[in-house]
This record gives structure tokens, C-alpha cells and sequence, in this order.
């Protein structure tokens, strides 16, 4: 695989977040938070017939678009904050740019900027640490 | 304001029960499928259960957590951050020891004038005495003005 400081990563899109898949999530955390289910509850909040994506699903398509780039099991670090909520049918994408490459634990290691857009609005950012080859192999890395 | 900024201080250094928690293949599916992506190969785990695993396993919970942090009732608790980190990737069907607590507490006014507190919560996943995983999750609990 070669990965080079600078390069995109191929970005992961979600077309339309699926409200019935935040069921599923809200049950599988065990999270009591109606705003993930109840559109009269949200109504009362001022989002009247939609609900609110939980943050660890928003990380997800975000996970989704590095194993995408660098395989299942490469993921060694996430750092992000979470801005506005995204809400049920809303269509996101999962971006990242590699800031650096260095070797550490045998492996050579991608530092990316990674973050999740909304109609052009970043509504999460941060970084990740991606394993993108064992150390004795031959990533390409310009610095 | 219905809890204090001394109480919110007084939770720093609290620890979870701690406990154990195995993810079996069906909860991974099913927490792989509702992020859109493909099943993992070989029993590996979406890292996002590093969300839930955690927190259940370190035997609290979201509603607990709530309670715990006075939170006013829906819409009054926001996520802040999440650092999470893999020392080894989560495999299915591993018994992970799972141990934690409230590692820090902040009452903040934004520019607005609305205020509240964040609180991170830092929990580790073990193998034997081996860490797996580690986290740190600050979640805004925002406070009704009085």
C-alpha cells in the first residue's frame, strides 16, 4: 500500500441516515435517550418529526471510510469532537488527509485528519492513528 | 440550577463497578449493520462498540450516568469528545475485564451565557492484566439557569 503525506483518503459516503437503524443502535447501547427514537418527545425540542443520529454511528461511517482505505483492523487511535447533531435522512460523508507517517509497535502508521460533512458543515472532527503496513514493508513516505 | 458545581466536582475519581463483558458475533452484526458498512473478517469487532463495551462493562450505563451527572431531561446532554484508543484490535467472543471512572469534571459558561459541565469518563478494557483499549469520552451536560 502506498501512502503518502498529503494524500485523500477516498471519501465514505452514508446517502440518507436511516432512522431505523438508530433503534437498533439505541437498543443495542442500552440508551434511554428518546431523542434517538421518539419524534414527539423531539418535537417538544424543536425538531418536530425527525430524531437525532447517535455519535458513536456518525465515528462509524467515519471507521468505515478508513477501513475502507487501509483494511478491518487498522484502526489504532481516534480523537474527534462532535459538532451539530445529524438527523434522520440527511446524507453524510466521511473525509481524511494523511498529515503524517511514522513507525511505531512494528507497524508503519498513518496520522490523518479525518472528519464528517454535512451539506458542506464539518459536524465531526479530528484525527486517526491507521496502521497502513508492517514496518518491514515498503509504504511510501515523503515528510 | 439543579445540581452544583461542587457536587459536579465531587464525581472526580469516582469509579464504576468495573466487571467483565464479552461481545458475541450477533451484537457485532447487528452494531456493523447499523453503521452501513460490510461484515468484518475473523471475529474482528467495529471499533465503535467502543462506545457501549465500556460503559456496560464497566457495569454503569448510559441512564446511570445521566442520573449520576443530574442531567434536565432530553436534549439537556450533548457529546462533546471521544479519545479511544486500540492497543489491539477487538476480536468477538473474548472475555475483556472492563474498568473505569469519572476522571474529570468542568463547569463552563459559553459566550451566550449558557452553562454546563463537561464530564470525561475514562474506562479500560483488559485481557489478563493486558490493556486492550482505552477511552475517554467528555460528554456537556448544559444546566437550566435558575
Amino acid at each position: 500500500m502506498n501512502v503518502e503525506v498529503g494524500d485523500d483518503l477516498p471519501p465514505w459516503t452514508m446517502p440518507s441516515v436511516d432512522p431505523a437503524r438508530m433503534k437498533t443502535m439505541a437498543a443495542i447501547l442500552r440508551d434511554p435517550y428518546s431523542v434517538h427514537w421518539d419524534r414527539e418527545a423531539n418535537a417538544r425540542l424543536g425538531l418536530p418529526g425527525r430524531v437525532i443520529n447517535q455519535g458513536p454511528l456518525n465515528l462509524g461511517y467515519i471507521v468505515n471510510m478508513l477501513h475502507a482505505w487501509a483494511g478491518a483492523g487498522s484502526v489504532r487511535r481516534l480523537t474527534v469532537s462532535f459538532g451539530r447533531p445529524v438527523l434522520d435522512g440527511e446524507c453524510v460523508t466521511a473525509g481524511g488527509r494523511v498529515d503524517s507517517i511514522d513507525e511505531g509497535e512494528g507497524e508503519r502508521r498513518a496520522h490523518c485528519r479525518i472528519w464528517l460533512e454535512l451539506d458542506g458543515e464539518v459536524v465531526v472532527s479530528g484525527t486517526a492513528v491507521v496502521a497502513v503496513s508492517s514496518a518491514s514493508s515498503s509504504a511510501t513516505i515523503h515528510s | 440550577m439543579t445540581i452544583t458545581e461542587t457536587q459536579m466536582l465531587d464525581l472526580v475519581g469516582h469509579r464504576f463497578p468495573g466487571g467483565h463483558y464479552r461481545i458475541e458475533h450477533w451484537e457485532n452484526w447487528l452494531l456493523t449493520d447499523c453503521t452501513g458498512a460490510e461484515q468484518l473478517p475473523d471475529g474482528l469487532v467495529h471499533p465503535i462498540a467502543l462506545f457501549h463495551v465500556p460503559i456496560l462493562g464497566s457495569r454503569t450505563s448510559i441512564s446511570e450516568l445521566f442520573e449520576l451527572c443530574g442531567a434536565d431531561g432530553p436534549g439537556s446532554v450533548g457529546l462533546e469528545s471521544y479519545d479511544w484508543e486500540y492497543l489491539r484490535p477487538l476480536l468477538e467472543g473474548i472475555d475483556y475485564h472492563v474498568e473505569g471512572g469519572i476522571s474529570e469534571v468542568d463547569r463552563r459558561t459559553t459566550d451566550d451565557g449558557q452553562v454546563y459541565d463537561a464530564v470525561a469518563f475514562t474506562i479500560e478494557l483488559l485481557e489478563g492484566d493486558t490493556v486492550v483499549a482505552r477511552v475517554t469520552n467528555r460528554w456537556r451536560f448544559r444546566r437550566a439557569q435558575a
